[in-house]
């Protein structure tokens, strides 16, 4: 949790075309159960990934929020913090 | 590494004493007699025990590395440089950055180090000086051990030790307190044939006086002194320590007397090893007296060693006075690290209550709280096994004091890293208490570590532990960590019941259910739902379910379990259905596969959903769509109207009018004798999609008179979908007859062709070919795709007259050009049946027919596999003869890393004389990333290592976008630097600082280095990201870089140009104190606050302020060095007519009332830069002074002189100030320019002008215009010199200092 929160940003971007958010700096607390938790208040959350190294047993901190609808992906853009497990994060402009 | 260097640097100066200036020769401490003040100040500057190396500034330290560099012996060490600038370069950064060096750190650069083979003697050095204080987290004899395996590994390695190194190892023994024999060391050196020198002998007796050996000590003292060697301060403070450790007080005390008697003042380091004498002993008293003797007399303690009296104290175990010293630390910024490392040290040495002391008292933890500033502690205490519930202690205070926001979770994290289960257990249960959840994952790095293992016995510890904390395993741990580690899923189960370990069955069963799917074991997944007693849901097992379905080719299977799971009830029976969900399984499984799978697997999908309709298996229409458009997408059409079947027509919207209700109606108009064409057309289309052909050509039978043209493209379309080749071409001779010009859309002709060819109508197929290219059908990149994939699917099935009529039909009509994935089939056709000789053959046919050679690689990797080496000799002949033998080498090396023969690879990429071709190595990259070749791509970037001329930055970026992909990235430090560096110098800064979120996100602590910042900070200005340029200069600050003149300068004109005087003044503000490493002229600021108040219409404000800084009493700049040149040419090329008339007014009454005449100087020659010759020589007119500032007009020449295009302006300057020309600097760059822009008729006249005036001219000057006139085509008046450029410039360099 700390060990990513040392920028302290989680970072949202979108992926052209579908409506998938990508998220980073996911606090190791937290797994996909809680990503999905957390971003079901912007909408229905078709599928989420947070892949696990299996060298480590840690994720690496990053993560996809499959949604339903490119609106739901939008609401969830437009919030600015994104908070899980207590970690503060903020959002970066869509990078690809 | 400046401060580990720095000594190296004296003693290697040493030998070059002679050379030497006196002063440095006595600085050197060589064959001169040093005096005892010079030798304080140098042993002043090493670190002090507790840690801690000055924070030297990195222009020193690039300064000294060159010096070092060129110290270096030169022949034999030369391929070290590279080396030892690598390793001095990550030492360097750490040391900087954290004032430390990780263990780990040191031991790759070891590492490293060994397995080149080679040390130079320097990097030796800097290996074993690392060995000491620098490394907090080892505990003390762990060091010197370190040491001595460096010590024994580099002698093997036949690094030849000196003086310099027999002293840095008597160093690390000191501050590692090392206990050791100071004779045999002697004895050692002595055998090694090296003299001790005087710092030899100053540490030998700082050893002595550690050990409280007085006499000892005073025996060398002796040496000393028999050899003339003077004593220094650190001799008298080692003699402080040692009486002090043989317990005589006071006559550690009566040193600082002696010391004053030698004529030596005691220096802080006298009274700091008093000090911590007194520390040692708890005297608390004394050791106040004296902080108090210090702070009165002009000594100054600094933090790093107040820190050091704190670790006395609590080494010796009085901890009850630390708060005491604490008290009076300033903390400065420039000591956490220090003070870091004695926190680390404290906590190596057990003494981590202390060290939590002192992590309390840092008030920088509370300025930024973002930032967690205990975690290096609390990782430390982990590592060093510092119990639980101290750590659960420390924690709770660490939040309490708001140093940590999660001190717990950081902590866990760090147990799970080194797999401390017992600790883990510890926290977990500390979290509980506090209200946290507790989460299944937590517990999976335990698990990593022993099943990499295959420890059983770890595993269900872990196992335990977890329903110890009352968690159970999910799928997912049995899964991926616990079934690995096993050979059976049944011995699991015996393992865990035999350990009396408590698990779900449920959970249990379904895990092992995914791991039988995952492994294409379908029989055990439908006995197991047959047999299952429990209810689960279906998308649980959808994933591991189409792994394996694509895994076992049984579609017996795949039925049976689908029908299984959409008819019972223990399945798939809550909402939204088992309809949906199967239907959304069916998708999902089409998805999941490729177009060329879906392809491979037609007859096997279409056998599938049969059985399913047989079994009466439905899907909802919506989700019959979806696949609908992937069948589509992936040219597979015909396998639509096979899930069409499925459709559950029941729920079909009952608004619109059915089928059946438009037959009746059709009937009906029929019977009133009405005309029915539409309603006609209507019902065939909708039967169409519903994919009802029987119904459809029935009804085109029965109402034949009234067909249109539509209803006839649709039921051809129809025809072709259900692969009925007889109905299809009938339907498309009547549709002819009905309107022999009508024509069908691209995609029906296609469709066509490919079901004509299916069955054999070859002759009709090529018909429809010629018909297409009569009347003009469009054909678009996706009609080509099609074309290809009717002679791939054609290939595969091994029809090999279809494929080639087909394709030369194709080809010879002109509807599209053969090319390497056109004609590529005609080679698949081969390598499907596995004939190689034909494959290759049918490959060197195209070449020779189209010049092009489809499918070779393939065709390589083939006869590699099968070892056919006169057929692989045959292709190579070929391919080099035709194409070269460079392309030959490439395709072998591709075809050699596809097939895994790395070491063949190898060979032929090593072959003298091959370079980068950057498109054939981009190809193979795509083609290894399109595949998810992780292995083969990381062998190509490897083995091209040393690939002349390769782009190693796009391979780099290409393996990036692989990791990515799989979503699996692993780079290092380093590459992730290099591939931002290089994303940046493609001016691509977008991708770059998506790179370093990246980066930032694998990497703990992921900086970019000063090279990068910088560029990013120039990047950033020139896309006008002002804001961002400036964080990334203030961060680059913060990690006490030294961002480069150029960015700064960069962004501070850029500021000005936006008026933004604001942030100049940050920026200054920021610098402060960096000007000179930076390499930063205080005029840049100057030129652009000024230039950023014009900006704003605050002329008077900046003409002011730049008038009173040149006539103030305390000038911060001399007048002469005062220029202003920048603004001026900004000023008249952004035509700022008011602002430039107000500073040519100031500029004049600078030079007539102040007699400074820079400015108007400056000013005068940017009119004449600008061209504005008029506006020049008004002011010259004006102020004829201009034409005496010689060196000003000198530099302006030389400069002018260095860059193309400036010939108009060297000529328009010589006009106005004629008397330039009998300068020999200024001749020299006129003639300069002249020859740069090839003006002829100029440099013909100035040579004129100077031989008339009998000036003797230099051979430089000579050979200049010589070759001018030369290029020209013109004679020359005189004999050219002979010799080069280069012999002439360096001739007049050294007439020229032998002439001062």
């Amino acid at each position: 949790m700390a060990a990513s929160a040392a920028r302290g940003a989680m970072a949202l971007r979108t992926n052209i075309g579908r409506p998938v958010a990508f998220v980073r700096k996911i606090p190791w607390t937290a797994a996909s159960g809680e990503l999905r938790e957390h971003f079901a208040q912007f909408g229905h959350v078709r599928k989420c990934t947070v892949p696990f190294d299996k060298e480590t047993g840690f994720h690496k901190g990053m993560g996809w929020i499959h949604f339903s609808s490119e609106e739901e992906l939008h609401n969830a853009l437009q919030q600015e913090n994104h908070i899980i497990d207590g970690v503060k994060c903020l959002k970066s402009p869509t990078l690809r | 590494m400046a401060a580990l260097l720095r000594p190296a640097r004296w003693l290697l100066r040493a030998a070059a004493a002679p050379y030497l200036p006196l002063s440095l020769r006595l600085l050197a401490g060589g064959p001169g007699r040093p005096h005892a003040a010079l030798c304080l100040r140098a042993a002043r500057a090493r670190p002090v025990a507790g840690g801690l190396l000055s924070q030297a500034r990195l222009h020193s330290i690039a300064a000294e590395k060159k010096n070092y560099l060129q110290e270096e012996p030169t022949s034999s060490h030369r391929r070290n440089a590279s080396q030892f600038d690598w390793a001095l370069m990550r030492l360097d950064n750490s040391v900087r950055r954290t004032g430390r060096i990780p263990k780990t750190l040191l031991q790759k650069v070891f590492d490293n180090t060994c397995h080149s083979g080679s040390a130079g003697g320097n990097q030796a050095l800097l290996l074993l000086r690392s060995c000491g204080s620098l490394l907090p987290e080892l505990k003390l004899s762990e060091r010197t051990e370190f040491a001595h395996k460096i010590w024994d590994e580099l002698q093997k390695l036949g690094t030849v030790y000196d003086v310099s190194h027999y002293n840095a190892l008597l160093k690390v023994y000191l501050q590692n307190d090392h206990k050791f024999s100071p004779t045999d060391f002697l004895a050692k050196m002595e055998k090694g044939n090296i003299q001790p020198n005087r710092v030899t002998y100053q540490r030998l007796i700082a050893a002595y006086c550690n050990m409280g050996d007085i006499e000892g000590a005073s025996t060398i003292l002796g040496f000393m002194k028999t050899k003339d060697l003077p004593v220094t301060e650190a001799v008298f403070s080692a003699l402080v320590t040692g009486h002090a450790r043989s317990g005589d007080m006071e006559n550690a005390e009566n040193i600082l007397t002696v010391m004053k008697e030698a004529g030596i003042e005691p220096g802080p380091d006298t009274y700091l090893a008093l000090l911590n004498a007194y520390a040692e002993k708890g005297d608390i008293d004394h050791v106040k007296q004296t902080l108090e003797k210090v702070e009165k007399s002009d000594l100054y303690l600094m933090d790093r060693d107040l820190l050091q009296i704190i670790l006395s104290f609590s080494k010796a175990g009085y901890p009850q006075y630390v708060p005491e010293i604490l008290e009076k630390i300033t903390y400065e910024r420039r000591y956490i690290p220090d003070t870091m490392n004695l926190i680390l040290l404290l906590v190596t040495e057990k003494l981590e209550d202390t060290a939590l002391q002192i992590l309390l008292a840092c008030p920088i933890s509370r300025e930024s709280s973002q930032n967690d500033f205990g975690s290096f502690f609390l990782r430390h205490c982990v590592t060093m096994n510092t119990p639980a519930e101290k750590l659960k202690d420390y924690c709770k205070k660490l939040k309490e004091a708001q140093l940590h926001t999660s001190p717990l979770q950081f902590t866990l994290q760090c147990a799970l890293v080194a797999q401390k289960l017992d600790l883990a257990k510890v926290l977990m249960k500390a979290l509980k208490e506090e209200g946290f959840p507790i989460r299944t994952h937590y517990f999976w790095p335990l698990l990593v570590g022993h099943q990499k293992e295959k420890n059983v016995q770890g595993i269900v510890e872990v196992l335990k532990g977890m329903h110890e904390i009352g968690v159970t395993p999910d799928q997912e741990t049995y899964v991926n960590y616990v079934f690995p580690c096993f050979d059976s899923i049944k011995s699991v189960r015996a393992v865990l019941q035999e350990n009396g370990c408590p698990h779900d069955d449920n959970v249990f069963s379904q895990a092992e259910l995914r791991s039988k799917a995952v492994n294409g074991n379908l029989d055990y997944i439908l006995s197991f739902l047959e047999s299952n007693t429990l209810p689960f849901s279906f998308s649980s097992l959808r994933g591991s379910l189409i792994l394996g379905f694509r895994r076992s080719m049984n579609i017996n299977l795949w039925s049976k379990i689908t029908e299984l799971l959409y008819k019972d009830g223990r399945y798939c029976q809550e909402p939204p259905g088992p309809t949906e969900a199967v239907g959304y399984f069916l998708y999902n499984l089409i998805d999941s596969m490729s177009d060329s799978e879906v392809q491979a697997k037609e007859e096997h999908l279409r056998q599938y959903f049969h059985q399913l309709k047989e079994m009466n298996v439905k899907i909802p229409e919506n989700i019959y769509r979806g696949i609908r458009n992937l069948l589509d997408s992936y040219h597979v059409p015909e396998l639509i109207k096979d899930v069409n079947i499925l459709v559950e027509r029941e729920k079909t919207d009952s608004r619109k009018p059915s089928s059946s209700d438009l037959e009746s109606k059709l009937e009906k108009l029929k019977a009133e004798n009405q005309p029915i064409g539409d309603i006609l057309k209507q019902l065939i289309l909708m039967l169409c999609s519903e994919e009802n052909m029987q119904k459809a050509l029935e009804l085109k039978a029965k109402y034949e008179s009234d067909m249109v043209v539509g209803g006839y493209a649709a039921l051809i379309n129809l025809c072709c979908r259900h692969d009925n080749a007889e109905d299809a071409l009938n339907l498309k001779r009547e549709f002819d007859r009905l309107d022999s010009s009508a024509v069908l859309d691209t995609g029906k002709y296609v469709r066509l062709v490919k079901v004509l060819g299916k069955h054999g109508k070859l002759q009709d197929a090529i018909n429809i070919l010629k018909e297409m290219k009569e009347k003009d059908v469009l054909v678009k990149d996706a009609t080509v795709l099609s074309f290809f994939h009717i002679l791939n699917g054609a290939a595969l099935r091994g029809e090999t007259e279809t494929v080639k009529q087909l394709h030369e039909a194709i080809v010879t009509l002109g509807l599209a050009k053969p090319s390497t994935t056109l004609s590529s089939p005609l080679v698949t056709l081969y390598l499907e049946k596995d004939d190689l000789p034909a494959a290759l053959e049918s490959t060197i046919d195209c070449y020779e027919k189209y010049k092009i050679l489809p499918r070779i690689h393939d065709v390589l990797c083939k006869l590699i596999e099968k070892g056919e080496t006169e057929l692989i000799q045959k292709a190579m002949d070929f391919v080099s003869q035709e194409q070269g033998e460079m392309t030959m080498l490439y395709d072998l090396f591709f075809a050699f890393l596809q097939t895994g023969n790395y070491k063949e690879a190898k060979k032929i990429i090593e072959t003298p004389g091959i370079r980068a071709r950057p498109t054939r190595l981009q190809w193979f990259c795509d083609r290894c990333i399109a595949n998810n070749q992780v292995e083969t791509l990381e062998k190509l970037v490897e083995m091209t290592q040393k690939l002349f001329e390769c782009d190693r930055d796009q391979l780099y970026y290409s393996l990036l976008k692989l990791y990515t992909k799989k979503q699996n990235i692993v780079f290092d430090n380093e590459t992730y630097a290099r591939l931002i560096n290089l994303l940046l110098m493609k001016d691509n800064s977008t991708q770059a600082m998506q790179v370093k979120d990246f980066a930032e996100t694998h990497i703990k602590g992921f900086t970019l280095n000063d090279a990068a910042n910088s560029l990013l900070i120039i990047t950033q200005v020139r896309r006008d990201y002002l804001k961002d340029a400036l964080t990334t200069l203030k961060t680059a600050l913060d990690l006490d870089q030294i961002p480069s003149r150029l960015a700064v300068t960069r962004l501070i004109q850029a500021c000005a140009l936006k008026g933004d005087t604001e942030s100049i003044h940050d920026i200054q503000k920021l610098v402060n104190g960096l000007e000179d490493s930076i390499g930063l002229s205080r005029m840049v600021f100057i030129n652009n606050i000024a230039l950023a108040q014009i900006k704003n219409n605050n002329i008077d404000v900046a003409i002011e302020s730049i008038e009173n800084m040149l006539t103030s009493e305390n000038q911060t700049v001399d007048p002469q060095y005062f220029g202003l040149a920048y603004l001026f040419r900004k000023v008249i090329e952004g035509q700022l007519e008011p602002a430039l008339e107000k500073i040519s007014i100031m500029a004049e009454r600078l030079a007539n009332q102040f007699a400074v005449y820079k400015p108007v100087t400056d000013l005068f020659l940017q009119l004449v830069d600008s061209g504005k010759v008029d506006d020049a020589r008004a002011l010259l007119q004006r102020c004829g002074a201009i034409a005496e500032q010689m060196p000003i007009l000198l530099v302006f020449c030389i400069r002018n002189s260095q860059r193309p295009g400036k010939a108009p302006v060297m000529k328009s300057l010589l006009e106005l100030i004629p008397e330039l020309i009998d300068k020999e600097e200024a001749y020299t760059c006129l003639m300069k320019s002249y020859v740069f822009d090839n003006d002829v008729t100029s440099a013909k006249a100035l040579y004129e002008s100077l031989t008339a005036k009998n000036v003797k001219l230099n051979d430089l000057f000579l050979k200049r215009y010589a070759v001018l006139l030369k290029n020209a085509g013109e004679s020359v008046p005189f004999t050219e010199p002979p010799e080069s450029f280069e012999f002439y410039a360096k001739q007049l360099k050294e007439s020229k200092e032998t002439h001062l």
